[in-house]
């Protein structure tokens, strides 16, 4: 990188993401300084030591030019597909379910990485197209299969919440892509007629409660409904302007379940009230205007539609996660990027800003 | 290197974008609505939420008032209990945790097997929550856990209060007992609570039985409560910010008020032993005393008897279908709860009504010749030999049935009535105590009411003699022979004297009631005195023999049947029939007849004579209460010096042979007569 690469270089979506990061790590000891990962860290030590990892990664990526990422798309769909198929084989099973892979006492979680592959194949895959007046079901059929199969791989660990991730990054891409009118038409009463069947007969029955529980909280307070509820008195009890650091009673004496991953934003959200609700929400605004913009002036196609996709992806982790935090949608485990712990999330969303933020660095290199 | 017409394709796409714009906005807009709603518009109530969720609200139970005698000697406390418990995650926590319920077994006397299942039933509980293995741990097991509780690891040890009766199963009656509050109760209990009193909830204490029970609203206290901060598994924060809890500030309990009785424990105790002295444990009737000028309660047991005590933290199954099972009804206090044929003790009452009436004098006579007959039937004196010309006083003394026969034929049923109705007989007496009987004092309206049957007039001659439809209660009956003793004043009989705060005021003093005088006139009452001074101080008297010499005493004797006899067996002696068949002994009695202070009543069932079975419990009552309250005339001195100066000898000698032929004054009739009956007055049937 010369004096000049750098001067241009957009530093904005790292600084947004630091910010973000930081907010998310304080928070992150706030709910947790008491409790141990393992091995003697404490979980924002470990998830301090994840971001150096990541920021590892991403700065490789940032290295080269995206345009590689073209050439390798098919390649990093394909091994992260074999290595989906592994997990549920060789995976590591906890609390029901098969999510993790390992490397050498070094676990990660291909389902995570699978939602930046899907974004890359379909990036390289319409890059090629020519299709302007919107997409046919039958020019859909390939593109749709190579989603469905991890998805449904995902959804066999099963792990919901990412498979709806993907789901729904598809349909944004596509929609944004432009589908003809009579397919989407068809498309649409096939999801509404075939939806019954699903939630009677392939959802788990503690899924179908959830949904339950969703319409109806207090239907069952103590068991299904009890993480909703607890979530919004904690969201609801920070006020204004919070109860301040350390002092969430909902996280601290352990009312609000999962306080380090999924709910991590009431936890937030109760110690910093509304204000800092509103400081936060600002930064995801901020993070993604500035990201559509860099898909917006980005020249050629396969930038746009990569940037699109990692917007969707973050878009929809962030929408999905405060919605039913703060109960407008049902539970579905997803995380915070950069808010939640975990590694395997972390880093799929640093390599997420450094693909953007390649993206924006090499516009003026044509 | 850019494909053809990938520029209008971006294009196409750029336009796209202003959508993208829009639905981002919504969809943070819609975020941002959400946590406006739940933090600023409903924060409040999500804070109370929130704090609802982490501070425990704990009670902190009040002690119950105390009970003391009229001299304050301590009868009903609150002690310590200790308890075994053991906390399954503690205990589970530890891989030898079979080892350490072999050693807790034998700690306390209690097998292996049912510590384990006792935890077993108690597995849907959070094991985080103490299961309780025994109650009431001795002391020495309290010493030997607390000693090794380090190598005991989930067990331990916890203090409860417990309600206790120093005197055991003493007047348990008269003291009740208290149990946890049912939920029919709960609604009626919560109703009565004085204002600024604490709600009952399930789990509290109440009184069931007896003072406990009366005078709950007394004895209970206000609770207090504290606040603590838990988390989300109940745990308590022990290092929690005190500036979280600080502004709710905890409140004390205040125990409950303290009662203090009329009853004098000393005469309780006097009456349990001579009971025990006669009976053994097999004791079963009641022992009332009163204070024939004021209706004060001296002294009020029932037997057989319980130990509240064992009531006070659940009284195990085993010990309640016991008590539920016992033929002789431990559970009923026989004072009150429980009527009796009163027999010879009633001839008090027949003969004031015959010298009210003027149907006879202090010296008309009736030759008495062992029966009476009226129509064809032949009504028997207890004296199968007769005794011969008596009088009034004689009458009384001896208990001559064929002289009351004739006063019955004479007075008719509804004037004998009147004077017992006077004298409190045939309705409750009104003490606050619960489940009083009213007796029954038959007329001849009566008898067509209930039966729809004319009078007979043998049935007169029965009731003249305190058998047939007659029945009393001890209390009645005592303070029937009060009224006579202090010229007809009928008393409400009472218990408890006053009411003091926890720190030892006076905050209520029960005074006297005075419910009616009887219209008896004071020559009428002094013949009937006479004679009842003649029954207990002179020779050929039915309780002459159980008489303490130097301690001055009139009383009446009675003796009831409580099964019916075929003729033949009239004059069978009664220690020879099996015990539940034997007749009922009372004694009726006050003192000193000239001055008196103490009314008594006493029943013995089943010990076949008044004169031995009950006096000497009346007696000895009476002279534990002279001794004590009237020392210038009745301490042991007193009674020498008096007994120096009088004819010892004489008294002596008189004693002697009256022991020959008193103490046989229950007369044997196969008229009808009356059972105590639980369930209520009985029905008698008629015969002949």
């Amino acid at each position: 990188m010369d004096e000049e690469q750098f001067k241009k270089f957009d530093w904005s979506l790292i600084f947004i993401c630091i910010f973000i990061f930081a907010a998310g790590v304080t928070n992150l000891y706030s709910a947790t300084y008491t409790e141990f990962v393992g091995r003697g860290l404490r979980f924002w030590q470990s998830q301090l030591i994840w971001f150096g990892l990541g920021s590892v990664v991403a700065l490789v990526i940032m290295l080269v030019h995206y345009k590689m990422l073209s050439r390798v798309a098919y390649p990093i769909y394909f091994s992260n597909l074999i290595l989906l198929a592994l997990t549920l084989v060789v995976g590591k099973s906890t609390l029901g379910s098969r999510r993790w892979i390992g490397f050498g006492g070094f676990y990660i979680q291909p389902s995570e990485f699978m939602k930046l592959s899907a974004v890359l194949a379909m990036a390289k895959y319409f890059e090629a197209e020519r299709v302007t007046s919107g997409y046919k079901l039958r020019e859909l059929l390939l593109p749709s299969t190579m989603i469905l199969v991890p998805v449904g791989l995902i959804l066999l660990q099963p792990d919901l919440g990412t498979a709806m991730i993907v789901m729904l990054t598809f349909i944004s891409m596509m929609l944004f892509i432009k589908i003809d009118k009579t397919s989407l038409m068809i498309v649409l009463i096939i999801f509404g007629t075939a939806s019954y069947p699903v939630y009677r007969y392939a959802l788990k029955p503690y899924q179908r409660q959830r949904l339950v529980s969703f319409m109806d909280p207090a239907s069952d307070p103590k068991g299904s409904g009890y993480n909703s509820i607890q979530s919004r008195i904690a969201i609801g009890s920070g006020q204004l302007t919070g109860k301040g650091f350390k002092k969430g009673t909902q996280s601290q004496l352990n009312f609000l379940p999962e306080h380090h991953t999924d709910f991590i934003f009431a936890v937030f959200s109760e110690e910093w009230g509304f204000l800092g609700d509103l400081v936060l929400l600002a930064l995801y605004i901020f993070f993604f205007v500035k990201s559509l913009n860099i898909a917006y002036v980005s020249h050629d196609k396969f930038g746009t539609l990569l940037a699109l996709g990692i917007i969707m992806i973050f878009f929809w982790h962030v929408f999905i996660n405060m919605g039913m935090v703060c109960g407008i949608l049902p539970i579905v485990g997803v995380p915070l990027p950069f808010i939640s712990y975990g590694g395997s999330s972390l880093i799929t969303s640093l390599i997420g800003i450094a693909v953007l933020t390649n993206i924006s660095n090499k516009r003026f290199m044509f | 290197m850019s494909f053809l017409g990938q520029d209008e394709q971006i294009r196409e796409y750029q336009f796209r974008f202003r959508y993208l714009y829009i639905c981002l906005f919504i969809a943070f807009f819609i975020l941002i609505s959400r946590l406006w709603y739940l933090q600023v518009m409903n924060g409040d109530r999500f804070r109370q939420y929130s704090e609802d969720n982490r501070i425990k609200k704990v009670k902190i139970t009040s002690p119950r008032g105390m009970i003391f005698d009229r001299n304050k000697k301590l009868l009903v406390d609150n002690r310590p209990a200790f308890d075994l418990e053991v906390t399954p995650q503690e205990l589970y926590a530890d891989k030898e945790w079979k080892k350490t319920i072999t050693i807790l077994s034998k700690m306390v006397k209690m097998p292996a097997d049912e510590i384990i299942d006792t935890l077993e039933r108690a597995k849907g509980q959070p094991n985080f929550r103490p299961i309780k293995i025994k109650q009431d741990l001795a002391q020495e097991e309290v010493a030997v856990v607390e000693a090794h509780k380090l190598e005991l690891p989930g067990i331990g040890i916890q203090m409860e209060i417990k309600r206790t009766n120093l005197y055991g199963d003493l007047a348990a009656h008269l003291m009740g007992y208290i149990g946890e509050v049912n939920p029919t109760e709960l609604p009626k209990l919560n109703k009565l609570i004085p204002p600024g009193g604490t709600p009952y909830n399930m789990g509290d204490v109440t009184g069931k039985f007896g003072l406990e029970s009366r005078m709950e609203s007394v004895l209970r206290g206000i609770d207090g409560e504290e606040y603590m901060e838990v988390d989300a598994l109940g745990h308590r924060k022990k290092s929690s910010n005190k500036s979280i809890t600080s502004s709710l500030k905890p409140k004390a309990s205040l125990p409950g008020k303290n009662l203090i009785l009329t009853i004098d424990q000393d005469l309780q105790v006097a009456a349990q032993q001579a009971r025990e002295k006669l009976y053994g444990n097999k004791q079963i009737g009641a022992v009332i005393a009163l204070n024939p000028k004021t209706g004060e309660i001296l002294a009020a047991l029932s037997q057989p008897s319980f130990d509240p005590t064992l009531f006070s933290r659940g009284v195990s199954t085993k010990l309640w279908s016991e008590l539920l099972n016992n033929e002789y009804h431990p559970l009923r206090d026989k004072t009150i709860q429980d009527h009796y044929s009163p027999g010879s003790t009633f001839k008090s009452i027949t003969a004031i009504a015959a010298l009210e009436e003027k149907v006879i004098d202090e010296n008309t006579t009736v030759n008495c010749t062992g029966s009476f007959r009226l129509g064809n039937r032949v009504y028997h004196c207890w004296n199968k030999h007769g005794h011969g010309v008596v009088n009034i006083r004689k009458a009384i003394k001896e208990s001559c049935d064929v002289f009351f026969y004739r006063m019955g034929q004479r007075l008719g049923i509804d004037t004998i009535a009147k004077y017992a109705n006077m004298l409190g007989l045939g309705h409750k007496t009104g003490v606050n105590l619960a489940h009083e009987e009213a007796g029954l004092i038959p007329t001849e309206e009566w008898k067509k009411r209930r039966f729809g049957q004319e009078w007979i007039a043998g049935e007169t001659l029965s009731c003249a003699i305190g058998q047939s439809y007659i029945l009393t209660t001890p209390l009645q009956l005592a303070n029937a022979y009060a009224a006579i003793s202090t010229g007809g004043y009928l008393w409400k009989p009472y218990i408890v004297k006053y009411i003091e705060s926890p720190d030892g005021r006076i905050l209520k003093e029960f005074q006297p009631e005075l419910l009616s005088q009887a219209k008896i006139s004071k020559s009428t009452l002094d013949i009937v005195r006479g004679g009842l001074t003649a029954v207990v101080n002179e020779p050929g008297g039915t309780t002459y023999g159980h008489r303490i010499p130097g301690i001055d005493a009139a009383g009446k004797t009675g003796s009831t049947q409580v099964i019916r006899l075929s003729a033949d067996k009239i004059h069978t002696k009664c220690e020879s029939m099996p015990f539940n068949v034997r007749d009922n002994g009372l004694f009726a009695a006050f003192a000193p007849p000239d001055d008196p202070t103490i009314a008594v009543a006493v029943i013995a069932e089943h010990s076949c004579h008044g004169g031995s079975g009950a006096a000497p419990i009346a007696m000895d009552v009476i002279k534990t209460y002279l001794q004590k309250y009237m020392p210038e005339r009745y301490s042991d001195e007193a009674i020498k010096a008096k007994l120096k100066s009088g004819t010892l000898a004489k008294t002596v000698k008189a004693h002697l042979k009256a022991v020959e032929d008193d103490d046989e004054d229950a007369v044997r009739t196969n008229e009808i007569n009356v059972e105590p009956n639980p369930a209520g007055p009985a029905s008698p049937e008629d015969n002949d």
